[in-house]
């Protein structure tokens, strides 16, 4: 049985900006799109590989002062950027086996709830990129 | 183009920042992250002339 319990180490940098202060859950997934070849005389379905398509979701908390979430993400509306997710923030600068960083080059940013307003809250939004090229650096 | 630091966000502020492929130079200047280096150029070095 073998778990991974994040309380405090994973790292994330977006367009080169740290951000792992501000964010509470990144989840990096790899995806290579499934295609029915399926064909008369088989049972079952059968898949092969097509397109991979990677997505990483990031819940930020939300903030509009100088260099922090809003004035980072704000311009990469519609624009592709690299983005770089580690379970450790020692992973991002020296990434090994255990602590590897995974780098999504070219990742599209379709949308970013500017204002998310909650009475009583603090204020998070939760962003998608979307493509690219996934990369895994172990050393 | 050369670029220096302000957020610490990057890095250190101050220190030259060198863009990687993919990275989106226009948001980081945009919002303040970096600056454009304006250090003054070099002055050519011009043999003077002869006049005859």
């Amino acid at each position: 049985m073998a778990t991974s319990t994040y309380l405090s180490n994973p790292g994330v940098l977006v367009n080169t900006v740290s951000l792992t202060d501000q964010c509470t859950s990144a989840t990096v997934t790899n995806t290579a799109e499934a295609l029915e070849s399926t064909a008369f005389g088989g049972t079952s379905r059968v898949f092969v590989s097509g397109l991979f398509n990677q997505e990483i979701t990031l819940d930020l908390y939300m903030s509009y002062a100088a260099t922090e979430t809003y004035a980072t993400l704000a311009a990469l509306v519609g624009t592709t950027t690299t983005v770089k997710v580690s379970n450790t923030v020692g992973g991002l600068t020296a990434p090994s086996a255990t602590e590897p960083r995974f780098e999504l080059v070219g990742a599209y940013l379709e949308a970013l709830p500017v204002i998310n307003a909650t009475m009583g809250e603090l204020s998070t939004i939760s962003i998608t990129f979307k493509g690219g090229v996934l990369t895994t650096v172990t050393a | 183009m050369i670029y220096q630091i302000v957020s610490p966000r990057l890095g250190t502020p101050g220190d030259i920042y060198k863009p990687e492929a993919g990275v989106n130079v226009e948001a980081l200047l945009l919002h303040g992250f970096i600056v454009e280096d304006k250090a003054p150029p070099k002055s050519a070095k011009t043999k003077p002339t002869e006049k005859g």
